[in-house]
């Protein structure tokens, strides 16, 4: 039982650790200690919030990357550069722009050296496979999104790979169309016969990795880690309105949920001469008040994955928009529910300039905040550099990138009215 | 002189030169009538004119060898009838054309080692920075004496000489575009390529040159026109006491001038537009529109252009069947090639810009022969450099201290006037290229003409200048500011009429209901939102005026020379008297004063523009 279970597995991860510098020239972790498999025969997904490092992982499975640490094996054997028999599917297509459909498959062909027939057989099965007869003399600037990704989707298949790498395949191309490709690649994997055997997708969308996975690996972010791995055995093909399919996203969901809002703060203790520092969830300011007038006006309470949807936003971005709430006190999040606090009903009932007072008491009772305006308050001209605060925040927070912190700590200063910024001077001072 | 035109790819807009277009769609040229458009669809006419163009080139090429083998003359007597005109064009033209093609090969070979080797890119790039800003004349003397002393009997020498001087005046803003294309391949095309094993002749046929292909042909057709510029110099010029001149335009211009013969300066000046016309219309339109597929934006919104001549060249039944006969030998060849490299061990390219992709681990593991290859050619490289250093060292050391504070005072004396140019040029270009650039008719009109006109070498119209300029009896110390403006006036046009058709719509209709009118309009809407073209104008147009200012101080005319006093009529005098640590000395101190006005003027207002008056942002 174990070795067939070995004997399966085509590709694994063993504490894979990725460390990138940060312009401050601390280093900050992206993937820790990842091990995990790949086997025969499976569609495996991974899944997390934007910035958890799985897109770097899976260009480390690829051998586009070596990891800091840790190492990849391929059958068992550890590899040192690219991966052998990989296909991949890029977001962002990587299509050549200036080859033809036809050309651009044939373009990973050529150095296969096969046979002028047998490229040319190649690239017509995988133009019917992927549905894009009548499109062989276009080029990637004369057709959509959807059938630019088929392309790249052909042209991952013509080099009959054994394992189908796809780093967020449909998040470049409308819902419904994005709909329709995954519908199409299952199938096209069905029939496969092998040639891809295993397909390995990126996603940070619940209902397409339930659609599409047979596993689900779960990463959390900062540094990123594997959260869990979830089966799922949901009959194919898979209704995205089934029961069993609701049930499975909702799983996943309050996987996610708790993972990132968890409701008890990590228990660490508070000595005035220790504050802690919060990094500063990406949002900003805008984004928060609008999000607690919505939720006001919407019966002052909802869930986390329906609101994301409501409010038009991606879950991973809604996630951010609820801490940076939560951090503030103007919501509370028991499991993936969102409540108003008494403070946040009253803030959303004021007028701007009243918001922008509470706005600017709540904002001070964040330690990061409280530093760097006592810190401007105590500079000898009553103003600091933006690339001395920029310092100052990558001491605070060595984990995080000082340039976004900055861009998020001043939008937030602003409208609380705590600190004025003079992009000219370079200068940030009291208001 | 010449800034990276990189950012001019942007901005400069495809100058929008469409040929004339019946409603029929067949270019005005070739008339209406049914015979026509029928002969012209069936292909013949195609085929007569390439067939004629083939032979054409072909009894160009046995003149052009005849010249070039030649014993050496080293003045040959120009024949200034009308009748010679057309031999002494293709002469010029034949030299700019070489060049270019040298300028090509140094572009990709030069481009391609400085993007992937990181060693030698240290040293690369400085030494690319340090050529763009000797001007031409500087490279001249020593180039001449070493050329001819290499073919002491044939015409070779001279020739090459005069080639390699337009080359100069050509490849160093081809090659930084090349360099930085090389440096912004998209990460995920590189990836695409690392995943499916591209070796390094299939990136870089398949992935960096098409990449890199539009910002190329755009610095290839300002090269091009950078390259006439001092084509009268490079054709007729005395070195030391040995006057040297080559059959050609510029040769043929220089003796028109110095006999006064105002039908023949005539002439050669209609023959130049003529040429460069012709040069746009047959090489560089069609390469343009054919280049349109190497875009990496999807946005088509942008009016697609088109080219008669490629039009033309679609429909010849001959180039078919070469096309088919040349494709096959083309793939055979190809794969024999794809064959050869993939067996070539290793590659310098360091593959993705990820950090330790394999491919870099595999050049710092076992150095590979291409590796091995390219350090050799580096320390040879860096070697030659420190020798060339100190005898440049040592040609400096023999300039007296009296004679550093008397090129002092005349750089200066030539900012002042590179200064003046450019507000003169500033202040008649600002009002005319917003009218033209706000009118899609005008802009249809006249972005042809001041394409022409831009490319044209502007000391052929010194002469006429100068006769006006004695009539008014102005000094030719004031003079040659309005020299320097001909010649470089050209660039903020162009850029503040691509910046005035850039201004997007609902910026206009906004100002437009809110009754912003006269003044205000210009100050708030028309100045800021043209105000990165207008940089990228001044930077160009300083790097010209700088370039112009050699043969703007000092003139010769009706066999009586004028000169004024300024760092480029120094240059100009220590080139052609082979004054060898005087030119030395110049153009040191002209260089320092370019690079410190780019690092401290337009940088800064480089960043401005990008920040505050960015459009897209």
């Amino acid at each position: 039982m174990e070795d067939a279970l070995q004997q399966s597995v085509l590709l694994s991860s063993e504490n894979v650790t990725q460390l990138f510098p940060m312009p401050t020239g601390n280093m900050v972790t992206v993937l820790d200690n990842i091990t995990m498999d790949i086997r025969k025969g499976e569609i495996i997904c991974l899944l997390g919030p934007s910035g958890c490092g799985k897109s770097t992982f899976l260009r480390i499975l690829a051998g586009l990357m070596r990891p800091t640490s840790g190492k990849v094996l391929a059958r068992g054997k550890e590899m040192t550069g690219l991966t052998p028999g990989v296909g991949m599917v890029f977001q962002m297509f990587a299509l050549f722009p200036w080859m033809t459909v036809s050309e651009n498959i044939q373009s990973v062909l050529v150095p296969l050296q096969l046979p002028r027939d047998e490229v040319q057989r190649r690239v017509g099965t995988v133009i019917k496979m992927v549905g894009l007869e009548g499109f062989e003399e276009a080029y990637p600037r004369e057709i959509s999104g959807g059938m630019k990704q088929r392309v790249g989707i052909a042209r991952g298949l013509a080099v009959q790979p054994e394992l189908l790498f796809m780093d967020e395949p449909f998040s470049a191309v409308d819902a419904l169309t994005a709909e329709s490709l995954r519908t199409d690649l299952v199938d096209i994997w069905d029939e496969a016969d092998g040639q891809p055997a295993s397909i390995v997708m990126v996603s940070h969308d619940i209902k397409e990795v339930v659609y599409m996975a047979d596993r689900i690996v779960v990463f959390s972010a900062n540094p990123g880690r594997i959260r869990t791995i979830v089966q799922n055995k949901l009959a194919r093909p898979r209704d995205y309105r089934a029961p069993e399919f609701l049930a499975m996203v909702d799983y996943l969901h309050d996987i996610i949920t708790t993972n990132e809002l968890p409701d008890t703060p990590p228990a660490v203790v508070t000595t005035p001469a220790q504050p802690v520092y919060e990094p500063l969830p990406p949002v900003s300011s805008g984004d928060v008040v609008s999000f607690v007038e919505y939720l006001d006006s919407h019966g002052g309470q909802g869930d986390v994955f329906v609101l994301a949807h409501e409010f038009g936003k991606e879950f991973s971005d809604l996630i951010n928009i609820v801490k940076a709430a939560e951090m503030l006190d103007f919501i509370d999040t028991p499991k993936q529910r969102t409540v108003l606090t008494p403070l946040g009903h009253r803030f959303s009932d004021l007028d701007t300039e009243d918001q922008k007072v509470i706005w600017k008491q709540q904002i001070l009772t964040l330690s990061i905040f409280k530093t760097i305006h006592a810190d401007v308050q105590a500079s000898r001209s009553g103003t600091m550099l933006d690339d001395e605060v920029q310092d100052r925040l990558a001491q605070l927070l060595p984990n995080e990138n000082p340039e976004f912190t900055f861009a998020t700590f001043i939008n937030w200063a602003r409208f609380g009215n705590l600190l004025a910024f003079d992009e000219d001077s370079d200068e940030v001072s009291l208001q | 002189m010449q800034e990276p035109l990189e950012n001019q790819r942007l901005k400069t807009s495809p100058p929008g030169a469409r040929p004339l277009r019946t409603p029929a769609g067949l270019p005005a040229v070739w008339g209406q009538s049914g015979a026509v458009m029928s002969f012209y669809h069936s292909g013949a006419l195609a085929d007569i004119a390439i067939t004629l163009g083939i032979l054409g080139v072909f009894y160009g090429i046995t003149q052009v060898g005849h010249e070039w083998t030649g014993i050496l003359r080293p003045t040959v007597l120009i024949d200034l009838s009308f009748r010679s005109l057309p031999r002494y064009t293709f002469f010029s033209l034949v030299r700019g054309l070489a060049a270019y093609c040298i300028s090509f090969l140094f572009t990709i070979v030069y481009g391609y080692w400085a993007a992937k080797d990181r060693l030698a890119e240290k040293l690369l790039v400085p030494i690319l920075d340090i050529l763009q800003s000797i001007p031409v004349l500087g490279f001249m003397p020593g180039v001449v004496l070493a050329l001819v002393s290499l073919f002491p009997t044939s015409n070779v020498g001279l020739e090459l000489a005069a080639v390699l001087m337009i080359f100069t005046g050509q490849a160093w803003n081809m090659t930084f575009s090349f360099y930085n294309s090389l440096k912004s391949v998209p990460q995920y095309l590189q990836e695409a390529g690392t995943i499916y094993h591209f070796n390094w002749w299939q990136r870089l046929m398949q992935i960096e040159l098409p990449y890199s292909a539009v910002g190329l042909i755009w610095n290839s057709m300002m090269s091009m026109a950078g390259g006439w510029f001092f084509l009268m110099v490079t054709e007729a010029f005395q070195l030391g006491n040995r006057d040297f001149r080559l059959p050609g335009i510029g040769s043929y211009m220089s003796v028109a001038v110095e006999k006064g013969n105002v039908p023949a300066m005539a002439a050669a000046v209609v023959a130049m537009v003529l040429m460069i016309v012709a040069l746009d219309q047959l090489l560089w339109r069609p390469t343009v529109v054919w280049a349109q597929k190497f875009r990496i934006e999807d946005t088509s919104q942008e009016e697609s252009m088109d080219s008669w001549f490629l039009d033309l060249l679609h429909h010849s039944h001959i180039l078919r069947w070469t096309g088919a006969a040349g494709s096959s030998i083309g793939r055979t060849l190809a794969s024999l090639a794809s064959r050869f490299v993939r067996h070539a061990p290793g590659d310098v390219s360091g593959g993705s810009p990820v950090a330790s992709t394999p491919h870099e681990q595999r050049l710092s593991g076992h150095p590979s022969a291409a590796v091995v290859f390219s350090r050799i050619l580096f320390f040879l490289l860096a070697a030659g450099l420190a020798f060339a250093l100190a005898q440049v060292i040592r040609l400096l050391m023999s300039v007296r201290i009296s004679e550093w504070l008397h090129l002092l005072r005349s750089d200066l004396l030539t900012l002042v006037r590179v200064a003046v140019a450019i507000a003169l040029g500033t202040l008649w270009t600002l009002p005319v290229g917003l009218r033209i650039g706000l009118s899609p008719k005008l802009s249809r009109i006249m972005q042809p003409i001041v394409q022409v006109a831009a490319s044209f070498p502007a000391p052929m119209l010194f002469p006429a200048v100068i006769l006006l300029l004695s009539l008014l009896r102005v000094s030719i110390n004031f003079g040659s500011v309005v020299l320097m403006l001909l010649g470089t006036q050209w660039y903020i046009l162009f850029n503040v009429i691509a910046g005035a058709q850039a201004i997007p719509s609902d910026l206009k209709e906004a100002a437009a209901s809110y009754r912003v009118t006269g003044r205000q309009r210009f100050w708030s809407l028309y100045l800021p939102a043209i105000f990165p073209y207008l940089v990228t104008g001044w930077v160009t147009a300083t790097g010209g005026a700088w370039n112009a200012s050699i043969v703007a101080e000092i003139v010769t005319f009706r066999g009586e020379t004028l000169r004024a006093q300024g760092i480029g009529s120094v240059i100009s005098e220590a080139a052609f008297g082979a004054k060898f640590a005087e030119l030395a000395a110049a153009i040191l101190i002209m260089a320092l004063t370019v690079v410190l006005i780019n690092r401290f003027v337009w940088r800064r207002l480089y960043t401005v523009a990008s920040t505050q008056y960015n459009l897209s942002k």
